[in-house]
């Protein structure tokens, strides 16, 4: 009687514990958040300086007129740090899994799931704070947003679900090589390419042919273009859940691979 | 139902067919030390993986503390303690934080749980340091803490796998106390594996010496040692290289010595055992002087566990980048290895 009850109090404490142990560990690496930031920081003040007289071309051929490129771009650099952030999540798994702190907890009655849900809402944790670090520096700067603060949470809940599918796919790869350098390395690959052929710096109408056809399939364009709705438009919720639902689909592949191989290591 | 531990004919075929443990039988009795003295590569490890519910085996009969390994897993997972062979901490948390844990995810807190820790912390000597992150702890500071947050939740039966090696004689020396201690006053029962024959000595009641993935011999120590019947006399002899001619011909003079039955050869040397063997000492002096070849050394001692590994496994163990035990090489006249 009442074990399912008990396996979902153990599922919830034990989440809990093990995430808590996670932010901790973040927290006094600040070097980690600092690297990860880095690269949109420098977007934000030195790219979107760089392109400042590109608010002319924005306004004639991208259909975004009096709108500064900075405001423009913030959209794009929250979700490039989401997805960048998020393709380093499968390291830390690597450590545990290589450390043997992964078999230190299975060799205690910790809820198998809560391993890998710990671990998740640790990467949705860091893509909300990065991001909010990124919104209030853009916000410094005089970025637009059309939305305020409600419209900010909505952007908070696009990106974490983002980095979630993301995570997925570093996720599967650690589990599978057992490397964190391969890791590393596969979020220094996919960074640029993916970043660039989408629309995160540049509108989409602005493109060559042929790039914006891998744009359109890219889906990171879906999650700036809600994001960028809600900075320079309003809440346009046909792009808010468009981007939802692709990001579902995506997340719902990533983590089906993911719990496939979590579940080989575990037993 | 005394068998906190109990296997019966345990084989264990990795993925890619190394035979890592090849039908092990023992069993440990409540309240006892029970230890796997083996070398590299002999299926220890394995066999642990196999009893803390991380390794599944190929096939045998377990039990563990009379519960089925199959049926029972999560139990089986609340009542025993495990510290690995490599060291477990997290160093980014302090040594407190880290049992604290250890405790949480064995669904323990509050009030209960912080005692628990304090009193571990102090039964390993790190309460000065409980606050300092683990990262920042030496080697056998960060082995105390990995031992103490295997306790937290007061296991019945604790699996150490080699608690000591790589440690400084001095930390391995405290350790071995901590273990005795945990033993007689809270009465823990532990299962060690070891490649340190004085650890083995020292810690266990009872022990199996592996090799190969299979038990070559059980016993107490001094049953063990008992059984070789003889004492050991080490020599070794100028150009020895193992097989070559030199060492057929020093067997040849040995063989040649009324009283001396068993003779054993290794890198280092030979070894001879023998009843009187402090009697044989001059004898032998006098038949290598005779015979042209010239000893280097000769050393007596009583039979060690080294000396039991020796005769049943015809290699002697050896832990290499470990800090070994004084050498018997140089020529150590009659002075007993301990
Ligand atoms: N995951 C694995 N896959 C294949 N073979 C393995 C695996 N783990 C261990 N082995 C092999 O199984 C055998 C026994 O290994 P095990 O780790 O149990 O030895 P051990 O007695 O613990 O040695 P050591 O003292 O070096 O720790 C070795 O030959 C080893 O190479
Ligand atoms: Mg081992």
């Amino acid at each position: 009687m009442g074990e399912g009850k008990e396996i979902a109090m153990s599922l919830f404490s034990d989440t809990q514990v093990l995430f808590v142990r996670a932010v901790k560990k973040l927290i006094r690496t600040p070097i980690l958040l600092f690297f990860s930031l880095f690269q949109p920081i420098i977007f934000l003040v030195l790219f979107t300086q760089l392109f400042s007289k590109f608010g002319v071309l924005l306004a004639s051929e991208g259909g975004f007129a009096g709108v500064s490129y900075l405001s423009f771009a913030t959209a794009g650099i929250v979700l490039q740090n989401g997805f960048s952030s998020a393709l380093q999540s499968g390291t830390s798994v690597v450590d545990d899994l290589t450390s043997g702190f992964l078999e230190k907890e299975l060799v205690t009655p910790v809820n198998r799931a809560a391993i890998l849900l710990g671990r998740l809402l640790t990467d949705a944790f860091r893509v909300v704070v990065q991001s909010a670090i990124i919104l209030g520096l853009a916000f410094l700067l005089g970025a637009q947003f059309a939305t305020g603060i409600p419209g900010v949470l909505v952007i908070f809940l696009i990106v974490a679900f983002f980095g979630l599918a993301w995570s997925g796919i570093s996720l599967t790869i650690g589990l599978k090589t057992k490397s964190a350098e391969t890791v590393f390395a596969l979020g220094g690959i996919l960074t640029f390419p993916l970043l660039f052929m989408s629309s995160a710096l540049v509108p989409t109408a602005l493109m060559p042919k042929w790039m914006q056809a891998v744009s359109n399939l890219n889906p990171i364009t879906y999650a700036v273009n809600a994001v960028r709705a809600l900075t320079l438009t309003g809440f346009v919720w046909t792009k808010i859940l468009e981007a939802l639902g692709i990001i579902g689909l995506i997340a719902l592949i990533t983590m089906g691979a993911t719990l496939y191989l979590f579940r080989k290591v575990v037993s | 139902m005394s068998d906190v531990l109990s296997v019966q004919d345990l084989v264990v075929v990795y993925s890619d067919g190394t035979k890592a443990v090849n039908g092990i039988d023992f069993a440990v009795n409540e309240g006892e030390v029970f230890g796997f003295l083996g070398p590299n590569g002999a299926g220890k490890s394995t066999t642990i993986k196999v009893l803390t519910t991380l390794l599944r085996r190929t096939s045998g009969k377990v039990s563990v503390l009379g519960m089925d390994l199959d049926k029972n897993q999560k139990e089986i997972r609340t009542q025993i303690g495990v510290e690995a062979q490599e060291t477990v901490v997290d160093g980014d948390l302090t040594g407190r934080e880290n049992m604290i844990l250890q405790g949480n995810l064995h669904q323990m807190k509050g009030k209960e749980l912080d005692d628990r820790v304090d009193e571990l912390l102090r039964l390993v000597e790190l309460s000065d340091v409980a606050n300092k992150r683990a990262a920042f702890y030496s080697g056998g500071m960060k082995k105390r803490l990995d031992l103490a947050s295997s306790l937290v939740h007061r296991p019945k039966l604790l699996f150490l796998d080699e608690p000591t090696t790589g440690l400084d004689p001095q930390s391995r020396a405290t350790i071995w106390k901590h273990l005795s201690k945990l033993n007689k006053e809270e009465g823990i029962s532990i299962f060690l594996t070891t490649q340190y024959l004085e650890e083995a000595d020292k810690l266990c009641g009872r022990l199996s010496i592996i090799d190969h993935g299979q038990i070559v011999t059980s016993g107490t120590p001094s049953e063990l040692k008992a059984d070789i019947g003889a004492d050991a006399i080490a020599l070794s002899v100028e150009g020895f290289e193992g097989a070559n001619g030199k060492s057929e011909k020093a067997k040849q003079v040995l063989e040649g010595i009324p009283g001396i039955a068993n003779i054993m050869s290794s890198d280092d040397g030979l070894t001879v055992y023998a009843k009187n063997a402090s009697t044989l000492v001059p004898e032998i002096v006098r038949a290598f002087d005779a015979s042209g070849l010239k000893l280097s050394s000769i050393s007596l001692s009583r039979p060690s566990l080294d000396d039991v590994f020796m005769k049943h496994t015809g290699h002697r163990i050896r832990a290499e980048e470990l800090v070994k035990p004084p050498s018997r090489m140089m020529g150590r006249w009659g002075r007993g290895r301990r």
